[in-house]
């Protein structure tokens, strides 16, 4: 009898129960054919090893548990930040239901998004027609007020063109002629989702600005890249740019379609970036950049419109907010309130006073380029160390970037950035150069399990902890979140290290 | 009364092909009807494609041979082949439990890809899984074999992933299986099954139907084949076949082994939880080696006590005093269950959208607690399981195959049940519409539902999701 | 410096596409026309005349090695030949592995980005045979090529070709910019070549914009890896080339939207000037021993 109706128990200790565990075992000597046990121990030893991890650094072909998604991904992310945009992606189906479902389980939000459900025979005759009726049948359905198009690697690689496509389309009837429908290419063999969200924000850009004669207004534009925290961020910014009083506009603005209420009502659509605004910004007197990292392309093309653009990475922290404000307040030529001052001495007055916990512990992190510039600079202020920089998704030019700014701060040296590298590389390194924390996203969690290494979900994506992702992690708020989450992680393991009565509860102590 | 529910949803079915294109509507027509009682058939169109543009909810092959058959079976590596994203979306998300030491002998989890790159598509990509095949090896030598899940540009670029398998075979002396499981092949994960059941008899079951010697059969051998062990599903099962006495000589592919895919052609029974994703090699092991198939059904007590005395009559009466022990066994415990919670739960009416099975399948479990299932729908069944549904569903069910976005809230706010069941995509819409939500692919991360101790789970977490006092405070009091 | 102007050169393999395009480029050259020759072609040889040699550093060949595209330097990959023609090779895999066609768009996408095109009078595509697959379509899309010169001859497979290509073109000018710029004739020194090479530029809505006669002198130039412009400046030939470059240069704007004609009507054609002889019907499908 497993089951008693008043204390229902189910996966978590249902099968700790001795008749499943016998049953385990019974399958196990029976019929697995399983590595007997003394095998897999040594096997697992030999994992951690100095000599190991040589061989796992010497992969050229095999990838194993990389920190990084694809480009569709990115640009869909991006294009749900704009008024009323349904996603469309040109290609074979499945790839949204993941995109979907990966919003889906970061967010706990609906992710409204449609596919051109390419077969077998729009491999070989190419998807014309099923962007001529893909398009049709969206705007009949879902009414959106635009719809942003990119490209699954099926697409890609049979070559078809987004831009003729769409025109055919209109010609056709599918939406009006007016009907704004932006696209982006995005190649899933190429970079990940952060490049992804980098052309699908230019895309957008460049429909609504080609051809518009720029007038400048004094206006900031400022994109946040992407951003699993984007509700919280946003949120955050926004409320810095009105205190500030300057006169801005959010490209990409999903804070509201990631976080929509329970009252009754699905909103498929919710707030984003007005379409009228987004044409009107490129009469912006200067572009501002959460992740350079994320939007490198679109940069560049705003900068050849003729705007200023300034690109941050990922400001976590005292510093970096302070580079972000008075960015702000130089682009704008608006002073940083006292407000904001008092912001950050309490901030700084946080951090003072739980220094003894944070100084010199030892940090890895993974996570996407911008990310990790961010999280490190963090640590760095902190007095901490980070150790292991693991970024899949990073190029030559963000190692270079991290490493400088590694060695540029005392409690830096001894780190390593590593680009392009997994997360069964950083297995490797946590293994051979244990550290105290590790900072990751929810794939991270395997580490932490493997190792031992406690960590800090934070990241994107966060697939098993709860609403984070309506928490700033920018300004001098956001940092003071990340301090906390990381303090209370912390001061977590200081308990459980100190709670075995009798024997080490001597340092379980009241007062911390 | 049952007038009235017919016309509503025949309404139903009206006003949402009203919204679509004419062409549309036309092609969507097919897939809606509403079921008449005493007709063998639902009288739906299914797997065929799906419509560009209207938010389908299903996936793709690869889901089907990767994330459903494949990647369950512990002790192999499943390798994404092609462009990072699949396997990365893919990689834990299915809760297909198992026991051992994951990165060691064991590999469910973990997301092994070739991460194709610009270079690889335009050069092609076989020399790449050569090497990789090598890398595998060192890293992880104890995993039994490996397969090759293909992403969509595999097919398209030309690569030759069987001859690339064949010489990695020969050279590291364990299976190597290559799939064809492109996204764009076929029209759901359906195909993804059956590319998989294909790859299993050729690969795996048939070359390996001379070894194992000496394993020891005996009359009660059985399989259990089809289910993922999500959530432990499989585990509440294989323990009252146990108790009746059988003997599990193999679990396809929850908590699955190599060994176990090998031993499958000395089964005396083949039992099978999913019926759609294992059907074709389950033929054929019925053709080529004599062994029949029974399809069970775990979900709640009524269910449970017809298939376990069904398939205790296939076999001797000692099976079949065992059969009636176990259920004397369990029995108080689903008493006791249904006193508490159909009091909660009776009369509730709910909604379905799933994919292989349960649609059908948990119809019985929710008639346990007193609650009826007015709408279902498949995303990837084909004829033979609305054929099978016939029998569970009552008359004026709504049914809708391959749902879209748009059809199933629209279905929902004209038919008003009081609870949903589906998948995450639909989880976080149903729920801000104001409709109590249980995902029925994942268990919602509970579980297991299946088996006689699954029962009082499904029970307590229908109950919380119905009962939950979120669900009134929805409206603002002002 | 006038817009930027690109034309590409489609044709079946193996009619001399590369060789007309590399003379006619020469001679574009010799006007004091800036170019890049892109070469879209996985045997890379589409400016080996240019080069006097065959490009071994195709964009795709360095990308391989380097990793990714993204560690490209636009210097590794222009080459710069005969009167500073800057050259360019997508380069691709062997036949039968891989997918040249996605090389193709890979390598345009890289030399657009990078500024190769900055500076230029004329940018020049030589693709090669047929339009297979959306890859080889990459130059006639929007943005790209707006001219599209076929090379073709009186030969059945090279008309069969061309028309093909015509259809290529047509489901991108509806939609986009892009104009069948002409027909150019390799004499191949069929029966009534000029006139068929005619009457198919009336079909296809174009006009033959040149008759290039055959000359020995073109494979003595060949050879020596050179254009007939810079081995034989003063002959007859280079002298045909220069009036075909001019023919280009003044054919700005002058493309149209090809009408492609169907394989009926193709077979028409070439039955009515005695190419094919009519088919008796009364054999279709016989074998040897019946009939």
């Amino acid at each position: 009898m497993s089951q008693n109706a008043e204390h229902i128990v189910d996966h978590f200790d249902l099968f700790k129960q001795p008749d499943y565990q016998d049953m385990f075992k019974n399958k196990q000597q029976c019929f697995e054919n399983r590595v007997p046990e003394i095998e897999v121990e040594k096997g697992q030893e030999w994992s951690k090893s100095w000599e190991y991890r040589e061989i796992n650094f010497k992969r050229e072909a095999l990838s194993i548990n990389p920190d990084k998604a694809c480009q569709p991904l990115g640009a869909v992310f991006a294009a749900a930040g704009f008024e009323g945009t349904l996603p469309f992606v040109h290609g074979s189906q499945g790839c949204v239901a993941y995109f979907r479902t990966h919003f889906n389980r970061h967010f706990k939000e609906p992710s409204s998004c449609v596919s051109s459900s390419m077969t077998e025979d729009a491999a070989v005759f190419g998807g014309l027609n099923n962007m001529v009726d893909g398009l049709a049948n969206a705007y009949a359905l879902y009414k959106p007020k635009m719809i942003a198009v990119c490209t699954t690697c099926m697409a890609e690689v049979i070559g078809d063109d987004l831009d003729s496509f769409i025109k055919t389309a209109k010609q056709k009837g599918s939406v009006p002629e007016t009907f704004d429908v932006p696209f982006a290419h995005t190649p899933s063999f190429v970079g990940s989702h952060v490049t992804g969200y980098d052309n699908m924000m230019k895309g957008i850009l460049t429909h609504f600005w080609e051809g518009g004669q720029r007038k400048e207004n004094g206006k900031l534009n400022f994109i946040g890249g992407f951003d699993g925290y984007t509700v919280g961020n946003l949120r955050e910014i926004k409320r810095l740019l009105g205190l500030m009083g300057v006169d801005y506009t959010v490209l990409g603005d999903g804070s509201d379609v990631w976080d929509t209420p329970t009252d009754g009502e699905f909103r498929m659509y919710d707030g984003g970036t007005r379409l009228d605004e987004t044409r009107d910004a490129l009469n912006a007197r200067a572009t501002l950049s959460m992740q350079a990292f994320s939007t490198d392309k679109t940069l560049a093309y705003i900068k050849e419109k003729g705007q200023e653009v300034v690109a941050l990475n990922c400001p976590i922290g005292v510093n970096g907010t302070d580079r972000f404000l008075m960015e702000v307040s130089r682009l704008t030529g608006k002073p940083i309130p006292d407000e904001l001052k008092k912001e950050r001495g309490r901030l700084v007055d946080a951090i003072g006073d739980s220094l003894s916990y944070l100084h010199g512990k030892k940090f890895a992190i993974n996570g996407d380029p911008d990310f990790c510039l961010g999280m490190a600079g963090f640590l760095l202020e902190l007095g901490a160390e980070p150790v292991h920089i693991v970024c899949t998704n990073g190029n030559k030019d963000w190692q270079a970037k991290m490493q400088a700014v590694l060695d540029a701060s005392p409690f830096g040296k001894g780190g390593k950035a590593w680009a392009g590298k997994d997360l069964w590389h950083m297995r490797s390194l946590l293994f051979t150069e244990p550290v105290d924390f590790l900072i990751g996203n929810s794939y991270s969690k395997y580490l932490e399990r493997d190792t031992k290494t406690p960590m800090i979900h934070i990241g994107f994506p966060v697939h098993d902890r709860h609403h984070h992702h309506r928490y700033p992690i920018w300004g001098y708020q956001g940092a003071l979140n990340v301090l906390v989450w990381i303090l209370d992680r912390i001061m977590l393991e200081l308990d459980r290290n100190s709670s075995d009565i009798g024997k080490t509860d001597f340092s379980y102590d009241l007062v911390r | 009364m049952s007038t009235d529910v017919k016309t509503r949803n025949k309404e139903a079915i009206e006003e949402v092909l009203a919204a679509y294109p004419e062409k549309s509507a036309k092609r969507r027509t097919k897939h809606l009807n509403v079921y008449e009682s005493g007709n063998t058939e639902c009288n739906v169109k299914s797997n065929i494609k799906s419509l560009p543009g209207v938010m389908t909810i299903r996936g793709c092959a690869y889901a089907g041979s990767y994330g459903v058959v494949w990647s369950p079976v512990k002790d192999m590596i499943h390798l994404s082949h092609g462009p990072v994203g699949c396997g990365h979306y893919a990689r834990g998300g299915r809760r297909s439990y198992y026991v051992g030491t994951t990165g060691v002998d064991t590999f469910t989890t973990m997301h092994f890809t070739s991460d194709f790159q610009e270079k690889d598509i335009v050069f092609g990509g076989d020399k790449k899984l050569d090497k990789l095949i090598d890398e595998l090896e060192t890293l992880f030598p104890l995993s039994k074999g490996i397969t090759v899940q293909s992403e969509c540009p595999i097919g398209l670029i030309g690569d030759d992933i069987e001859a690339v398998s064949k010489k990695k075979a020969a050279q590291i002396g364990k299976p190597v299986v290559p799939n064809r499981c492109e996204g764009f092949r076929g029209v759901s994960q359906s195909l993804g099954h059956h590319i998989a059941n294909d790859t299993i008899r050729d690969w795996v079951l048939d070359p390996a139907a001379g070894k194992h010697q000496d394993f020891e059969s005996t009359p009660y051998d059985v399989t259990l084949l089809g289910d993922y062990n999500i959530g432990g599903d499989a585990w509440g099962s294989r323990i009252i076949l146990e108790e009746m006495g059988l003997r599990v000589i193999a679990q396809w592919s929850g908590d699955g082994t190599l060994k176990e895919f090998e031993l499958g052609s000395k089964a005396k029974l083949n039992l099978l939880h999913c019926y759609r994703s294992v059907n074709y090699i389950t033929r054929h092991m019925e053709e080529k080696y004599g062994i029949p198939f029974y399809e069970f059904n775990f979900f709640g007590p009524t269910k449970i006590k017809e298939s376990v005395r069904e398939i205790a009559a296939l076999f001797d009466e000692s099976i079949q005093e065992k059969a009636e022990k176990a259920i004397a066994k369990y029995q108080p415990q689903w008493d006791a269950v249904i006193e508490k919670y159909r009091p909660r739960l009776e009369g509730k009416k709910v909604m379905l959208y799933v994919g292989g099975l349960r649609p059908r399948h948990t119809i019985g479990a929710f008639e346990d607690l007193g609650m009826e299932v007015i709408g279902t729908g498949y995303e990837f069944a084909h004829n033979d399981d609305y054929q099978r549904t016939t029998h569970e569903v009552k008359d004026s069910t709504l049914i809708y195959d391959d749902v879209t976005g748009f059809e199933f809230e629209k279905f929902v706010e004209k038919l008003k049940p009081d609870l949903v069941g589906s998948g995450v995509k639909e989880k976080y819409i149903f729920q801000k519409m104001g409709y109590p939500f249980r995902q029925m692919h994942s268990w919602d991360y509970s579980g297991p539902y299946h088996g006689p101790d699954g029962f009082a789970i499904f029970a307590r977490d229908m109950d919380m999701a119905v009962n939950s006092p979120v669900w009134k405070m929805t409206k603002a009091p002002w | 410096m006038g817009a930027l102007r690109q034309i590409a050169f489609y044709g079946k393999g193996g009619i001399g596409k590369s060789t007309t395009s590399q003379n006619t480029l020469a001679a574009l050259a010799e006007m004091g026309q800036k170019i890049l020759i892109v070469g879209c072609d996985p045997k890379a040889d589409s400016t080996r005349l240019i080069l006097h040699a065959k490009a071994q550093d195709t964009v795709l060949s360095l990308a391989a090695e380097a990793g990714s595209v993204e560690d490209l330097e636009i210097e590794d990959v222009l080459k710069f030949g005969y009167r500073d023609i800057k050259c360019a090779e997508s380069g691709g895999p062997e036949p039968g592995v891989g997918c040249a066609g996605r090389g193709v768009i890979t390598a345009i996408n890289f030399l657009e980005e990078n500024g190769a095109y900055e500076g230029m009078d004329y940018v020049s595509y030589d693709v090669l045979g047929d339009v297979v697959c959306g890859g080889f379509a990459m130059p006639i899309r929007e943005n790209k090529a707006q001219e599209i010169y076929i090379v073709m001859s009186g030969e059945m497979m090279a008309m069969y070709a061309a028309n093909n290509i015509a259809k290529g073109i047509l489901k991108y000018a509806n939609a986009g910019g892009v104009r069948l710029g002409g027909l150019v004739c390799n004499e191949r020194q069929t029966d009534k070549e000029l006139e068929l090479a005619e009457a198919l530029a009336k079909k296809l809505n174009t006009t033959l914009i040149h008759f290039v006669p055959r000359d020995n002198i073109v494979q003595h130039a060949e050879l020596r890896r050179m254009t007939v412009l810079e081995y034989a400046p003063d002959s007859k030939q280079a002298e045909e080339y220069r009036q075909l470059a001019q023919k280009i240069h003044a054919n700005a704007g002058k493309g149209t939207i090809p009408t492609p004609i169907t394989m009926d009507e193709l077979e028409d054609m070439l039955l009515e000037f005695g190419i094919i002889e009519a088919v008796d019907e009364s054999i279709v499908g016989k074998a040897a021993v019946a009939a």
